[in-house]
C-alpha cells in the first residue's frame, strides 16, 4: 500500500551538474558524487540511468547474494536488475528469520541456517526493505531497477557507471536516509562521447 | 462525732493523695494536650507536603503505566503476525488484529497510523473523536518516537500510547488507548492513603463530572460541585469542605492544562485526604497514651498512699502518744526514733518531753506524797492509798485505818524547841515503820504529831492488836540528844468495811476515835457510833438534845456538899437531867459526852448556870445560902466571851458571883491552858470560885496548880472511894489534902460512900465531902426539903442507891 502521492517537496534534491566537455563518442562513462548538504560523501547511494524515450533491455543478475554474517546484513545495500534472484546464505550460528514487508517483494524466509534452498527473485523495480524477525537491528536495502545503468556509491561517496551510449538519460539517486514511499529526485543527464562526471548533493528526508 | 469520710477527706493523707493526683493529671493533661497539639499540627503540616507526594506518586504511576503500556505497544507492533496483517493492505483485516492484538495488552482502542500520522485503521467507533489525542500525540512522537497522552475519548479518561511500527523500518504508527479505571484510584489510596478523584469535562464551557474516584460518591460529586480551574495547577494543598468534611485537596490537570494543545476538554486529578482522619492520633497510639495514662495514675496511687502512709502513721502514733502522755501514761517510749527525717526528729522531741515529764511527775508525786521531815507517805498519799485499797478490795476482805496523835507534843516543841521536836516526831517515825507495822501496811505522817498506819488486811481484832504494840513501842523513852522524853498517844481505831463504807469516811472515823481516845486517856480505841457526832444515832440524839431545851424536858438536880466538921450543908453540885417524854429518865452518860463532842455541851452549861442562879435566889429566900457549883468543860473554857454571858445571867437572877463555884478538869484546862488560863482569871475576877475537879487523874503540873486562881480542889472519887481499903490512895488523898492546904484552898472529897470514908476524911482534915453517903443528886425541890430536913437535926440521909458519874 504504497502511497505514489508522497510529495517530491518532502525533500530537496539540489544538483549541480558540472559539465565536462563533451566527446562525440559512442559511449562513455558516467561518475556521479553523492554528498550530503555538508558536503560529507554518502556511502551506498544508489545511482541509476534510464534512457529518455527508449528502454533499455536487461537482464537479470546472476549470483547476488545478500549474506548475513555476525547478524548483519552484508552488503546492507544491493542493487540488482528485474528478475534478478538472491540468496541469503546465513554465515552466523544463529538462525534468521530474514522477510520482507515491501510492496516490491513480499517475502519471508522462516527460521533458517546455512543457504536456503531457493533464492528469492525479485521481479518489480522499487526497493525492498529487508529485516530479521528475531534480530530487529538488522536491516538491508534490495534496490530493484529497471535499466542496465545503475551503480552503488563506495565510501567516497562515487559511483561510475561504465559504457553508457550517449543520449538523454534521466540521473536518479536513491539513498537509504529517504524515507520509504518518497520518490527519488531525477536529474536529466546527456552523455555524448566524454565521460560525465556529475555532482549530487542528497538533501535527505527523514533519517534512514 | 464526725462521719468516717467527713474526717477522712479532712486528713493529711487523704490531701497528699489528692495533691499527688492532681498534678499527676494535670502533668498528664498537659502532657497529653501538647503532644495531641503537636500531632495534630505535624499532621496538619505534612498534609500539603503528602499530597505533593501523593501527587509525585500519581505521576510516576501514571508514568509507569504509560511505560508498560508502551512496552507492551511496542511488542505488539513487534509482532510478526501483526506487521503480516498489516501489510495485507485489507482494511477489515487490520481493523481486526488491531481489535485483536490490543486487546492482548487490555487496550480497548487501537488504530493504525501512516508515517504522517494520517489514520489508517480503527477500532473506535467514532474516529473523529480521536482527532485531538492523536495531534497531541503525533507532536510528541516526531521527537521522541513515542508517546504518551491523557485522553477523553467519548468524554471517558483514557492513557493513551502511540509506538511505531517497524518492518523493519519505520512503516507507521500504533496507538492504543487504554481506559482509566478505579484500580487506578485503589492503588493510590493502598499505596499512599490518599484518595483520589478524576474530574472530566468535555469542554471548558462544560462541568466537571466525577469519572472515577476512591471517595464515596456524595464525596466525589462535592469535589465536582468545586470551582476548579482546568489549566491553573495549584501549586499547594486546598482544603474543601464537603458534607461537613474538611478534605485537604490538591489538584493535578492531565489534560487540559498548560502545553496540551486541547483546549476545552480537561481531565482532573484531585488528590484528597480526609483532615480529621489525618489529626485523629493513631489508634494504638490513643491505647498507648491511655495505657500509659492508668499505669501512671495506678503508680501515682499506690506511691502517694504509701507516702501518705509514712507520713500520716508516725502523725498517728505521735498523736496517740501525746494522748497518753495528756492522760499520765509516761511510761511507754516513743515510736519511730529511728526514723532520721523530721518525724524522727519530732520523736525525739516527744521522747525527751516524755522523760522529762516522767522525772517531773516524779518528783512532784515524791512532793505531793511523801512527808519531807520523816520520809514517810503523808496524808494525801496515805488517803490515795485508803481510795485505791478500798476501790481494790476484794469481797470479804477488810482493812483498817490506825491513827495516833501524840500527846503534849505542842509541850515538847515548846520547851525542847522545834529542832528537836523534829527529831521526836523523826524517831516515832521509825518506831512505828520498824516496830509495828506488817509487810504491806502503810505508815504515813499526816501533819503535826499525827501518824496513821494502814493495815490492809485486818480485822478490828488484829487492828486493835497492832495498836497496842504502838502504844507500847511509843512507852519507851526518847533520847533527844541530852534529853529523855516520854510520850504517848492517842490511838483510835476505824476498820472497813465495819464502821466505813468509803476511804473517806474511814479517816473521819478513825480521828474521831482517836480524839476520843485521847479524852479518854484509856488507851487504843475502836471507833464506835456513839462517839461520832455525825452519825445517824447521834444526829437523832442533837436533835432531840436541841428539843430538850427548848421544850423545857431538862431538870436541874442538886447533890449537896458538906463541911466534914460539923455536916453543915455549905454547897451544893449543880447536874443536868434530862426527863425524856418517851424515854423517861436519860442517863447523863448518855447524852453529856456527846454534848462535849459536838460542842452542844456549851448550850448545856449556859442552861445550867442560869437554872443555878435562877434556883440560888429561890434558896437565898428559903434561907439555904449554899454556894452553887457548875462543871465547865474545854470548849467553855474556850469561849472568851464567857465571863461577859456569866455576868449577864448574874445580873439577870441578881445572884452575886461569890455563891457560885465553877468546877474545872485538869484536862480541860491542858487541852490550851493558856487560853484556859485567860478565861478562868476573867471569871475569877469577877469573884467567881473555881474548882479543879476530878483531881489526880490528869497530868497537870503543880506549876499550873499554883498560877491558876483555884479556890478548891476536888480529889477524884478513884482515890477516895478505894482508900479505905488501899493505903496508896489514902496517901493521895492525904497529900492532896496537905497541898491543897498549903496553898491555901479548899479541898472536897467526892464519892464519899460510907461513913468509915467520912469519918477517915474528916481525922484528915479535909474540908468538904460530896456523895451517895450524904445525898445523891436530887431535884431543887426535893433537896430544899432535904436541907430544911436537916438543918431540923435530922442525921445525914441513909446509903444512897445511885452513882453519879458528874
Amino acid at each position: 500500500m504504497r502511497s505514489r502521492r508522497a510529495p517530491v517537496s518532502r525533500f530537496l534534491a539540489a544538483f549541480a551538474a558540472v559539465l565536462a566537455c563533451a566527446h562525440a563518442a559512442q559511449a562513455a562513462g558516467v561518475a556521479v558524487s553523492v554528498v550530503d548538504p555538508a558536503g560529507r560523501p554518502l556511502a551506498d547511494a544508489v545511482v541509476t540511468l534510464e534512457p529518455v524515450g527508449t528502454r533499455a533491455p536487461v537482464k537479470p543478475l546472476a549470483g547476488v547474494q545478500v549474506e548475513q554474517v555476525d547478524r548483519r546484513f552484508v552488503p546492507q545495500v544491493s542493487v540488482v536488475t528485474v528478475g534478478t534472484p538472491v540468496a541469503f546464505p546465513n554465515h552466523d550460528t544463529v538462525r534468521h528469520h530474514v522477510y520482507s514487508f515491501s510492496p516490491v517483494k513480499t517475502f519471508e524466509l522462516k527460521l533458517y541456517a546455512g543457504m536456503p534452498h531457493e533464492p528469492v527473485v525479485f521481479d518489480r523495480p522499487g526497493v525492498a526493505v529487508l529485516g530479521c524477525n528475531i534480530h530487529d537491528q538488522m536491516v538491508a536495502w534490495v534496490v530493484v531497477v529497471d535499466t542496465p545503468f545503475h551503480a552503488r556509491s563506495g565510501a567516497t561517496g562515487r559511483a561510475r557507471i561504465a559504457d553508457v551510449p550517449a543520449g538523454g538519460y534521466q540521473l536518479r539517486v536513491w539513498h537509504s536516509s529517504i524515507p520509504e514511499g518518497v520518490e527519488p529526485a531525477t536529474v536529466p543527464l546527456t552523455v555524448a562521447a566524454a565521460d560525465v562526471e556529475q555532482r549530487v548533493v542528497l538533501v535527505q528526508g527523514t533519517p534512514r | 462525732m464526725k462521719p468516717p469520710a467527713r474526717a477522712w477527706r479532712r486528713s493529711i493523707g487523704a490531701r497528699i493523695i489528692a495533691l499527688f493526683l492532681g498534678l499527676l493529671l494535670a502533668v498528664q493533661l498537659a502532657g497529653w494536650s501538647a503532644l495531641h497539639a503537636s500531632l495534630v499540627d505535624h499532621a496538619r503540616s505534612e498534609l500539603p507536603t503528602r499530597l505533593a507526594e501523593g501527587e509525585r506518586l500519581l505521576q510516576t504511576l501514571l508514568d509507569r503505566k504509560a511505560q508498560g503500556l508502551t512496552d507492551g505497544a511496542r511488542l505488539l507492533a513487534a509482532d510478526y503476525g501483526f506487521r503480516a496483517a498489516l501489510g495485507s493492505d485489507d482494511t477489515e483485516t487490520i481493523v481486526s488484529v488491531l481489535a485483536n492484538h490490543g486487546a492482548r495488552i487490555g487496550a480497548t482502542q487501537a488504530s493504525l497510523l501512516a508515517t504522517d500520522f494520517r489514520l489508517r485503521a480503527t477500532t473506535a467507533a467514532h474516529p473523529d473523536e480521536l482527532e485531538a489525542v492523536i495531534a497531541r500525540l503525533a507532536a510528541q512522537a516526531a521527537s521522541a518516537g513515542r508517546a504518551d497522552a491523557i485522553a477523553l475519548i467519548g468524554g471517558r479518561p483514557f492513557q493513551a500510547v502511540l509506538v511505531p511500527v517497524k518492518a523493519p523500518l519505520l512503516v507507521g504508527w500504533v496507538m492504543m488507548a487504554f481506559p482509566l479505571d478505579a484500580q487506578l484510584a485503589a492503588d493510590m489510596r493502598s499505596l499512599s492513603g490518599l484518595d483520589l478523584t478524576l474530574l472530566v469535562r468535555p469542554s471548558a464551557a462544560g462541568a466537571w463530572t466525577p469519572r472515577l474516584t476512591s471517595l464515596n460518591a456524595a464525596q466525589a460529586a462535592g469535589l465536582a460541585d468545586e470551582t476548579w480551574p482546568a489549566t491553573g495547577a495549584h501549586a499547594g494543598m486546598r482544603p474543601v469542605l464537603v458534607r461537613d468534611d474538611e478534605l485537604g485537596v490538591r489538584a493535578l490537570p492531565l489534560l487540559g492544562g498548560p502545553g496540551n494543545s486541547t483546549p476545552g476538554a480537561g481531565v482532573l486529578a484531585l488528590l484528597s485526604i480526609s483532615v480529621d482522619d489525618a489529626v485523629r492520633l493513631p489508634r494504638d497510639l490513643q491505647l498507648a497514651l491511655v495505657a500509659i495514662n492508668l499505669v501512671g495514675l495506678a503508680v501515682f496511687v499506690l506511691g502517694s498512699i504509701l507516702t501518705a502512709r509514712r507520713v500520716t502513721t508516725p502523725l498517728r502514733g505521735l498523736a496517740e502518744a501525746a494522748e497518753r502522755l495528756g492522760a499520765g501514761d509516761y511510761a511507754t517510749p516513743m515510736q519511730g526514733l529511728r526514723r532520721d527525717d523530721e518525724i524522727g526528729a519530732l520523736s525525739h522531741s516527744f521522747e525527751r518531753m516524755r522523760v522529762n515529764i516522767a522525772g517531773n511527775q516524779a518528783q512532784i508525786l515524791k512532793l505531793a506524797y511523801e512527808d519531807s521531815l520523816t520520809g514517810l507517805p503523808n496524808r494525801a498519799r496515805l488517803r490515795e492509798t485508803v481510795d485505791e485499797a478500798v476501790a481494790r478490795a476484794a469481797p470479804g476482805a477488810g482493812m483498817a485505818l490506825i491513827l495516833l496523835n501524840l500527846d503534849r507534843f505542842k509541850h515538847v516543841n515548846d520547851v525542847l524547841g522545834y529542832r528537836l521536836g523534829d527529831l521526836l516526831l523523826q524517831q516515832v517515825a521509825r518506831r512505828l515503820a520498824g516496830e509495828v507495822v506488817r509487810e504491806g501496811d502503810l505508815v504515813a505522817r499526816l501533819g503535826g504529831d499525827e501518824f496513821g498506819i494502814l493495815l490492809r488486811e485486818g480485822s478490828p481484832p488484829v487492828a486493835l492488836a497492832v495498836a497496842r504494840r504502838a502504844a507500847k513501842a511509843l512507852e519507851a523513852p526518847f533520847e533527844l540528844e541530852e534529853h529523855r522524853v516520854d510520850i504517848g498517844a492517842g490511838i483510835g481505831i476505824a476498820c472497813w468495811p465495819a464502821h466505813a463504807e468509803s476511804g473517806d469516811t474511814l479517816l473521819v472515823r478513825a480521828e474521831l476515835a482517836t480524839m476520843e481516845a485521847k479524852r479518854q486517856g484509856d488507851g487504843p480505841l475502836l471507833y464506835d457510833p456513839a462517839i461520832d457526832a455525825s452519825s445517824a444515832q447521834t444526829l437523832t440524839l442533837m436533835t432531840e438534845l436541841r428539843h430538850a431545851v427548848e421544850n423545857g424536858e431538862l431538870r436541874l438536880f442538886l447533890q449537896p456538899k458538906l463541911a466534914l466538921d460539923d455536916r453543915r450543908v455549905i454547897g451544893a453540885e449543880a447536874l443536868v437531867r434530862w426527863q425524856h417524854p418517851q424515854r423517861g429518865l436519860v442517863p447523863p452518860a448518855q447524852f453529856i459526852p456527846f454534848a462535849e463532842q459536838t460542842g452542844f455541851i456549851r448550850v448545856l452549861t449556859m442552861w445550867i448556870f442560869e437554872e443555878a442562879a435562877r434556883h440560888w435566889r429561890t434558896l437565898d429566900e428559903q434561907g439555904l445560902a449554899v454556894a452553887l457549883s457548875v462543871n465547865l468543860s474545854t470548849r467553855d473554857l474556850m469561849d472568851q466571851e464567857l465571863p461577859r454571858k456569866f455576868e449577864a445571867l448574874l445580873a439577870k437572877h441578881g445572884a452575886p458571883a461569890g455563891a457560885f463555884c465553877l468546877e474545872i478538869t485538869e484536862s480541860a484546862i491542858m487541852d490550851d491552858p493558856q487560853r484556859a488560863l485567860v478565861t478562868l482569871d476573867a471569871l475569877s475576877a469577877m469573884g467567881l470560885r473555881l474548882s479543879i475537879d476530878d483531881f489526880g487523874t490528869g497530868y497537870s503540873s503543880l506549876a499550873y496548880l499554883k498560877r491558876l486562881p483555884v479556890d478548891e480542889l476536888k480529889i477524884d472519887q478513884s482515890f477516895v472511894r478505894h482508900m479505905q481499903s488501899d493505903p496508896d490512895d489514902a496517901m493521895i488523898v492525904r497529900s492532896t489534902i496537905d497541898l491543897a492546904h498549903n496553898l491555901g484552898i479548899v479541898v472536897v472529897a467526892e464519892g464519899v460512900e460510907n461513913g468509915e470514908v467520912w469519918e477517915m476524911l474528916r481525922d484528915l482534915r479535909c474540908d468538904l465531902a460530896q456523895g451517895f453517903h450524904m445525898g445523891r443528886p436530887m431535884p431543887v425541890e426535893d433537896f430544899v426539903r432535904w436541907s430544911s430536913g436537916r438543918r431540923a437535926g435530922a442525921a445525914p440521909a441513909g446509903a444512897e442507891t445511885s452513882r453519879l458519874l458528874h
